[in-house]
């Protein structure tokens, strides 16, 4: 059924209510995490789209410390993965040990079964043990002998990679990367901010713990509100004219473009391009997309979607550059 | 006695016949059987040390030797080393005509670091004559060579070792990259010469005969007589309002208008434009443009009215006084 414009002016009433919880919950975050207002942004885009997000920055920017505030925040469970080169599929997802007194095999669960995952080095376990995580992230659900457990919803998975080692790493492949709604690239905080970090920890008494503002519950209900936003089909065009020109963007007259780029955007680029904008107007509490929502969550959901050719590394061409110029070549509707 | 010798008549004949037989064939056979002229020459019979020789094997054959398929003469295989002479190269067997004479030669250049008189030996050439390959031989006969060495006077002291000499410096030697570096000079120049007073073109100056602001007010009156927001087509009446304005911004003040939001938008034209104080009245048409496009919002007939107002009024504020764009040629400002 066609939205009409009475029940676009409704739906957007209601989100205006209904998403007034993100600016608390920032304000919340606020607590104890000094600036990085922009992953935190990321973080909730992830959490509101049905999404999961690829952190990428240096040891010490508060990554951790993120994700538990918000978990804290949102009275759900948390839980930090560290992956290292040793690391077994079972370590994550859970085993089957066996239990003498019962005289049966009894399930041993993961840490993956909980709210929000911190799987912090990603990079540092191998192909299998990322494969296990990634394949809960996209089915939501384990398997673990012959049961099948559901995860618990609102389900998050934070990802970090740091930026500057990368021996004894094992890259994501592409395919896996896809998978990730996001990749944030955060950097340093500024002076003022670092000031205000430093006399944080020096002072860790007067800290104020966080304190939940919603209920996990409540992710859920915004979530059902999110998928509800409206997004005309002049957004959706948008949307598809700047995942195409990743792919042929001579049709777009971006011809210097054609040599550097490998391979664009997949559909898994559209639809989550389309679902983070939802979610931003979700909070910037409107009911409908506009083409602002569209280009303030494109870097992150693009940048791990463009393949770079040979040619645009020796030229120190990066995703960022050629999504900047498909942004400035694509029409705004 | 006439009686006997009248027996004996046939047997006599017989006998002259044949004795006249072999006389006429006998020269043939001889020419058959005649041996091959094979000759060894040194072209020298004293050598330095280490000096070269050239050896010449030679094997003359006559015409009927040469024609005849059954005949071959194999000329000999030298080793890599004689006794104390090495052979240094050696050339194929070639053949030459002189006087109906076929000469097969083979030319071997030896060297020789020993000091004395050596011989070269016979050389040994094998004749294959006959249906039945008759195998043969003809052997050369020996060379002897003198291998001198270099006079020491011993009772001299020793001379210490010459530096490396520098072959004098001539112009002749670089004659070639002097004449491609003229003419690559002279080339230049000509092009140079040619561009400079070529008769040049005059650049067609394209000079808007239509502003930017003209066709904007144009089209906003197009626009106006279409009455698409009284028909009830809201979202184009303001699609079109909106890319109106933005073209014209684009085309005026050479900003990628019609790629930019309109947050970016407002933004951008703040320090090209005087419209700062016109500013809140495109915020306000460009917040209403993207309600009625992206929310389907339904303006009443006043805020339509008033959009078109304040569209006009935009372009009136920001129209150039002399009337073309401003800066047309520029490059466009990216976002």
């Amino acid at each position: 059924m066609e939205n009409t414009s009475s029940d676009i002016r409704q739906l957007n009433e209601k989100i205006h209510q209904a998403s007034a919880f993100v600016d608390l919950l920032t304000m919340e975050l606020g607590k104890v995490i000094v600036g990085q207002r922009y992953m935190v942004e990321r973080l909730l885009i992830g959490l509101l789209a049905q999404g999961h997000v690829l952190l990428e920055g240096v040891p010490g920017l508060a990554k951790t410390l993120s994700i538990k505030s918000l978990s804290s925040a949102i009275n759900a469970k948390f839980s930090r993965i560290q992956f290292t080169p040793d690391l077994l599929p079972a370590d994550v997802v859970g085993t089957m040990i066996y239990n003498q007194q019962k005289n049966e095999f009894v399930v041993r669960r993961g840490p993956i079964f909980a709210n929000f995952i911190l799987a912090d080095e990603i990079n540092r376990a191998p192909a299998k043990v990322q494969s296990a995580l990634l394949e809960a992230m996209q089915e939501r659900q384990i398997t673990i002998g012959d049961t099948t457990f559901k995860l618990d919803e609102p389900f998050l998975v934070l990802a970090t990679q740091n930026p500057i080692e990368q021996e004894g790493t094992y890259t994501l492949p592409e395919a896996q990367v896809d998978r990730f709604m996001l990749k944030v690239v955060i950097g340093y905080p500024t002076k003022e901010e670092e000031k205000l970090i430093i006399r944080q920890n020096l002072n860790p008494e007067a800290a104020t713990p966080i304190r939940p503002i919603i209920q996990p519950s409540d992710i859920i209900e915004a979530r059902k509100l999110v998928r509800e936003v409206y997004m005309d089909e002049k957004i959706e065009k948008y949307i598809l004219d700047i995942v195409f020109a990743t792919r042929n963007p001579e049709d777009y007259k971006l011809n210097k473009l054609k040599p550097l780029i490998a391979y664009g955007g997949s559909p898994r680029a559209s639809i989550n391009l389309a679902w983070a904008a939802k979610a931003y107007a979700f909070m910037k509490r409107r009911g409908y997309v506009i083409p602002e929502d569209v280009r303030n969550v494109c870097f992150d959901v693009m940048r791990h979607r463009v393949g770079l050719t040979y040619e645009a590394e020796a030229e120190n061409v990066t995703s960022e550059n050629i999504l900047s110029e498909i942004l400035n070549a694509v029409e705004v509707p | 006695m006439e009686r006997k010798l009248n027996m004996y008549k046939p047997q006599v004949i017989r006998r002259i016949f044949l004795c006249c037989l072999l006389g006429l064939l006998y020269p043939f056979s001889l020419l058959a059987q005649q041996a091959v002229d094979v000759t060894a020459k040194a072209d020298t019979n004293s050598i330095r040390i280490g000096e070269q020789i050239k050896l010449q094997l030679t094997a003359t054959l006559t015409p009927a030797q040469f024609k005849d398929a059954n005949f071959k003469i194999l000329f000999p295989v030298l080793p890599d080393s004689l006794d104390h002479f090495d052979v240094v190269t050696r050339t194929a067997i070639d053949t030459s005509v002189n006087q109906d004479q076929h000469i097969l030669h083979q030319t071997f250049t030896l060297t020789s670091f020993d000091s004395g008189h050596w011989e070269i030996p016979p050389m040994r050439f094998e004749v294959i004559t006959g249906a039945n390959a008759t195998s043969d031989s003809a052997v050369t006969l020996p060379i002897g060579i003198d291998v001198n060495t270099v006079a020491v006077d011993t009772t001299k002291a020793f001379k210490p070792i010459k530096a490396v000499q520098s072959v004098p410096w001539s112009i002749w030697d670089y004659w070639l990259y002097i004449a491609i570096g003229i003419t690559i000079a002279l080339v230049g120049i000509g092009i140079w010469w040619y561009l400079r007073t070529r008769p040049k073109t005059e650049k067609v100056v394209h000079v808007p005969t239509v502003s930017p602001y003209e066709i904007a007010t144009q089209e906003l009156k197009v626009l106006k007589e279409e009455k698409l927001w009284q028909q009830g087509d809201i979202k184009q009446y303001y699609t079109r309002l909106t890319d109106i304005l933005r073209t014209y911004f684009e085309h005026q003040f050479n900003i990628a208008a019609l790629e930019q939001t309109s947050e970016e938008l407002l933004q951008n034209i703040k320090p090209v434009t005087k419209l700062n104080q016109q500013r809140d009245k495109l915020r306000s048409l460009l917040t209403i443009a993207d309600l009625a496009k992206f929310a389907k919002l339904q303006p009443t007939a006043d805020e339509h009215e008033d959009c078109m107002r304040k569209a006009e009024e935009i372009l009136e504020w920001t129209k150039p006084k002399d009337g073309p764009a401003e800066n047309v040629a520029g490059e466009k400002q990216q976002a």
